[in-house]
């Protein structure tokens, strides 16, 4: 039985971007149906408009045999669809079961909190996991807000649980157990629709697939019938080409790290006695799960935030005690992996491109030259390929070029030491080629990167050397060449065979 | 810049429709009240330039701390305080120059204080500077009636010496304040330290965003107290030049300063916060206050008026969304 | 000696009051996410429009009535500008002050020609000799105790925080976000207008030019240094309520002792009692990291 037929879906932005072409998709009853697109191709948009958060431009949608029309998320959780986003929707500042009950709530009004714990309980004794009811979701890790979530959704026992993305805050072991609890849900008759952009999880969990690309739908297939190589070629309409690393032959030592010590927002340490060296020509790669204190390592390298204990050495300076605009005038560059952190938005292109270098755009008494900044962003413009004018405001580039910005504006400086976080994350294939192609072009020039990456794929592509961060330390640190993606994912998951 | 057309037109339109609406209420000649108001707040280039001084200063007290994410209502008491030291100073020393700095170093002093409050202890500054602007009020009104009376006026404090004036300058018959072009010469110095200075650009990105501001290496503390101390300086020129180029004297009522710290707000967002855009906010908002004057005393219409025609251009301009509703609906 | 601190707690009990009912009803604005700066200008406009009121009807209730409707009426304004335009909440509410104040003194002049005060009007009776207590001091505590419990112990007040808290996640988890920050803001309006109303019909028996004199701030203070907590703004009322009782007695009581000091004067000094007071005590005791995480932000839905 069709449990959801959507028919000719169209949705265009009120700024002409049109996202979903006429797509057709339907899912049967009792199936684990994946969704395969690269990042950018509408599948996250097509699930939003099942689910009611966003309204399409023409199509229509039908569940359980009726014609509906949600107008909202909660008209269609009322009807059995939920969803697990890649941000939760969980109120991070109360409990666990506060967050339950304030769901349970939409659908019953009047239910006590007695028996939303009691619901609880039973759910997790079927789904055999536990989470801690009363401590507060933003203490919590972050595998285990998912599992509240997943709890949380099916206190309203729904017909259909959509998954955007649900792997890509979780470690191997923890994706697997996830899709052991998958499999446990469609055993009591939940239909699914798991949202990807990787093809080894299409072909580990789904029955069926349907490939999204550049807001049209592709095809539909019973999953055991395609190759992954089939897969990639209908995801992105080409085969895609893995870049060529060269093998190095790393130089002398450019950076040393000595039992680094950071702390995090919260006060806790994040960061917890760090060392390693890095060399001239050569591309170490930090693998983690986001969350485990990459985020306080490259700041605390870009000099950002303060370290509690330990050294930094840069071509034989001490530069611990420098701030962070000190080091990026001696030849060190931070990307971060926002881009509403490394741009400010809201101003321009010209702008933006003199924010972690304005000492050099200044003259007498601190006066901006601005034709020299202007100078400086037509050089990126160029040689980034950046889609923009000067004087746009950032926020109205695309996702692309925000980042083809971001990096770019970092290596024109041709730093000696580029520290780069998820470079590119949200992108599609062909930024992301292109991106990953520059750093390795970056690094045959003789400089330095780390890449600090939660995609296993982007590391082996890339990396010269692998470190692998748990809980804040290095678990783990091998070349390339000695290191598989079994050991690398088990170290990711604390297990250190 | 169309987009900055439509919003502060629109804003002062619907306002002056609401005004109308309530003058009629009352019982009022609408119509004979707004051509006086407009009539009469034109009628005199020179005193207009002199009103409009005051206002373009605490306008930039304003603003200037809003585009860095702060926001500077204590204007009024740094504008009080600039304008006590500057009247101390003028009358102890008889030098301008000097009284003049001192209203700066006093205005910026209290909202240094704000800052750091702010910063250091994470208290809301709107709280703390009306807290300080209501207290520096009564202090004054103590001073003035106990210690700084005029013996011969004793309904007003002592004088500015003529020595410490600030006068005017006639070019082809038109007499010039001194003070106004101090303050456009200000507004401009501002503008470039904004747009064409590294500590402006700074600023600019901690306003917008804080984080971003921390990853190039900008410290948003002290940008918010750099801020705060150039406003705060700001509102205490504006006080001392009104002082020593205006009224040269503080009545016992304050009736002369009250209320100029909030108008400066209007003036600042009614010049989208920009430097330039304050010098032309601040003489419309002159002439308003001018003309409000002029229908006190020809139509009975209370000065008040002009407090709610301001009130409610501020009320239209913070909601920017106003506009784009407006073109959506078409 | 007790009679003054009799004389004192009363005169104490009655400030507290209008304190107490606007930063009740702030409490809850700002547990869903919007701020309100502009209770200062609700305060002043219905105590204006309740002493109109009042003195045409010589009912202080209905006066009382008015300034809610007053309030109600300046939080749908408030309400529709910060929460459906998405406006700037602290722009909006400083142009509100600036409004009301012009709007109300516009209105006392017109209305009774004199620009300092109004007549005055018929109040509400207290009751219990010595320690005089307002009815509306009871009313006022009960109000506070409920939001509190409303707030913390049901899940209406669950999904009202949660707005404040996280309002993409409350969306998501079938709240009306929109919807409900609106309802929060009129309600804490109106429970402000009924504070304003009552400055005049049960305290000062008149509306006069400077009648608010910066108590919507310090109401804006009490709500930061309760930690958002109504049952906690009663202490916090109180203690304001105390030093705004003092600043009115303390230079009566040495103009009796010294008889040649001059009153007006001196009172000026003593005025600033309960503005020091809120400044020392929320730079020393104020712990940021207890307000609604969403405050001040307007809600983008995509």
């Amino acid at each position: 039985m069709k449990l959801v037929e959507m028919r000719g879906i169209t949705k265009v932005y009120p700024d002409g971007v049109v996202a979903l072409k006429g797509v057709d998709f339907e899912v049967s009853e009792g199936e684990i149906h994946g969704l395969l697109g690269e990042n950018g191709a509408g599948k996250t948009t097509l699930m939003r408009i099942l689910y009611g958060e966003i309204k399409q431009t023409s199509g229509e949608i039908i569940f359980s045999g009726k014609a509906v029309s949600f107008k909202g998320p909660w008209d269609s959780m009322r009807s059995g669809i939920s969803m697990v986003y890649q941000k939760f929707s969980l109120v991070p500042t109360i409990s666990v079961i506060e967050n339950f009950y304030l769901y349970l709530s939409s659908f019953q009004r009047g239910v006590g909190i007695e028996e939303v714990r009691r619901r609880a309980e039973e759910m997790m004794e079927r789904l055999k996991f536990r989470v801690p009811l009363e401590a507060n979701v933003e203490d919590l890790a972050v595998g285990v807000q998912q599992r509240v979530e997943i709890i949380k959704v099916l206190l309203s026992k729904p017909k259909l649980i959509i998954f955007d993305e649900p792997t890509s805050v979780l470690t191997p072991i923890e994706s697997r157990e996830l899709f052991r609890t998958l499999r446990e849900l469609k055993e009591d008759g939940i239909t699914i629709i798991f949202i990807t952009h990787k093809l080894k999880e299409v072909k580990e969990i789904t029955d069926r697939v349907t490939i999204l690309r550049k807001g049209e739908r592709v095809g539909t297939y019973e999953t055991p019938s395609v190759s992954e190589e089939e897969l990639a070629i209908m995801m992105v309409g080409r085969g895609i080409v893995p870049t060529k690393r060269s093998v190095s032959s790393p130089g002398r030592e450019v950076m040393r790290v000595e039992d680094l010590w950071v702390r995090d927002d919260r006060g806790l340490n994040a960061v917890k006695g760090v060392s390693f060296e890095l060399h001239e020509g050569e591309i170490l790669g930090i693998a983690g799960v986001q969350g485990n204190g990459q985020l306080e390592l490259a700041e605390a390298l870009a000099g950002v935030r303060r370290a509690e204990r330990g050294r930094i050495i840069m071509d034989g300076r001490d530069i611990t005690d420098l701030p962070a605009e000190a080091r990026y005038r001696e030849g060190l560059a931070y990307i971060p992996d926002s881009r509403a952190v490394g741009l400010v938005l809201e101003m321009n292109l010209m702008e933006n491109s003199i924010l972690t270098s304005l000492r050099d755009f200044l003259g007498r008494g601190g006066r901006i030259i601005w034709p020299l900044a202007s100078d400086r962003a037509r050089e990126v413009i160029e040689r980034f390929n950046i889609v923009g004018s000067l004087r746009s405001q950032v926020k109205y580039l695309s996702g692309g070029n925000q980042q083809r910005l971001l990096v770019g504006r970092e290596i024109i400086k041709a730093p000696k030491v580029l520290i780069v976080s998820e470079p590119t994350q949200g992108l599609d294939v062909a930024a992301t080629e292109f991106i990953r192609s520059t750093l390795l072009k970056f690094r045959e020039e003789g400089r330095s990167i780390i890449l600090i990456s939660s995609d296993l794929d982007e590391i082996f592509e890339l990396c010269d050397r692998i470190a692998v961060i748990y809980e804040g330390k290095f678990v783990g640190i091998g070349r390339n060449e000695d290191l598989t993606l079994e050991r690398l994912g088990l170290l990711m998951g604390g297990v250190n065979a | 810049m169309r987009k900055i057309v439509l919003e502060v037109s629109l804003s002062i339109i619907l306002s002056f429709l609401i005004g109308y609406i309530m003058l009629i209420l009352m019982g009022y000649d609408a119509t004979r009240v707004f051509s006086i108001v407009i009539r009469e707040g034109l009628s005199n280039p020179t005193y207009l330039m002199m009103r409009s001084t005051p206002l373009i200063l605490t306008a930039l007290a304003f603003s200037i701390p809003s585009s860095v994410g702060v926001f500077n209502i204590g204007g009024e008491g740094q504008f009080y305080l600039g304008a006590l030291a500057s009247l101390i100073i003028a009358y102890t020393t008889g030098n301008s120059l000097l009284s003049t700095i001192t209203g700066m170093a006093a205005g910026g002093l209290l909202s240094a204080l704000i800052a750091v409050i702010k910063v250091k202890r994470g208290v809301n500054e709107v709280v703390t500077s009306i807290m300080f602007n209501w207290m520096i009020y009564f202090s004054l009104l103590y001073l003035i009636s106990t210690y700084l009376f005029d013996p011969l006026m004793p309904y007003q404090s002592v004088s500015v010496p003529k020595n410490a004036r600030i006068e005017y300058l006639t070019i082809q018959s038109v007499s010039i304040p001194m003070i106004f072009p101090i303050a456009v010469l200000t507004s401009l110095a501002m503008y470039f330290l904004m747009y064409h200075s590294a500590l402006g650009y700074r600023m600019r990105v901690v306003g917008i965003s804080p984080k971003a501001a921390r990853y190039a290496g900008f410290d948003p503390e002290s940008s918010i107290i750099i801020s705060m101390i150039i406003g705060g300086a700001m509102s205490g020129l504006g006080g001392s030049l009104l002082i020593l180029g205006h009224t040269h004297t503080i009545d016992s009522t304050m009736s002369g300063l009250y209320g100029m710290g909030f108008a400066g707000i209007g003036a600042g967002l009614l010049g989208r916060n920009n430097p330039i855009g304050i010098i032309f906010s601040s003489i419309f908002l002159s002439m308003l206050l001018i003309g409000g004057e002029a229908a006190e005393l020809r139509a009975r219409v209370p000065t008040e008026l002009a407090d709610t025609l301001i009130g409610m251009i501020v009320i239209v301009l913070s909601a920017p969304y106003i506009v784009r509703i407006l073109r959506v609906r078409r | 000696m007790i009679e003054d601190i009799i004389s004192l707690t009363s005169q104490a009990l009655v400030a507290m009051i209008p304190l107490l009912l606007a930063s009740v009803g702030e409490i809850v604005t700002e547990r869903s996410g919007v701020v309100n700066i502009g209770l200062e200008g609700i305060l002043i406009l219905s105590a204006f429009i309740s002493s109109l009121v009042t003195f045409s009807t010589n009912d202080p209730y209905l006066g009382l009535l008015a300034g809610a409707l007053s309030g109600l009426s300046a939080g749908l304004l408030h309400g529709f500008i910060s929460v459906y335009l998405r406006g700037d909440q602290i722009i909006a509410g400083v142009g509100f002050n600036t409004f009301a104040y012009g709007i109300s003194i516009l209105g006392l002049i017109n209305t009774w020609g004199h620009h300092g005060a109004s007549p005055m009007v018929s109040k509400i009776p207290f009751f219990g000799a010595p320690l005089y207590i307002s009815p509306l001091l009871p009313i006022a505590l009960i109000i506070a105790i409920t939001c509190w419990f409303w707030l913390f112990r049901t899940s209406s007040g669950l999904r009202l925080r949660a707005c404040g808290e996280d309002p993409r996640a409350a969306e998501a988890m079938g709240v009306n976000v929109l919807r409900m920050r609106f309802l929060a803001t009129v309600l804490g309006a109106t429970l402000t207008g009924i504070g304003g109303a009552y400055i005049v019909v049960g305290w000062i028996g008149q509306f006069t030019r400077h009648i608010s004199a910066g108590r919507g701030f310090i109401a804006l203070a009490i709500v930061a240094l309760s930690g958002w907590n109504p049952a906690l703004s009663i202490a916090g009322s109180f203690i304001f309520g105390f030093f705004d009782a003092i600043s009115l007695y303390l230079p009566v009581k040495i103009q009796l002792i010294n008889p040649g000091l001059n009153l007006t004067s001196l009172s000026y000094v003593f005025r600033i009692i309960p503005y020091l007071g809120v400044l020392i005590i929320v730079s020393f005791f104020f712990r940021r990291g207890r307000a609604p995480r969403d405050l001040g932000r307007p809600y983008i839905k995509e």
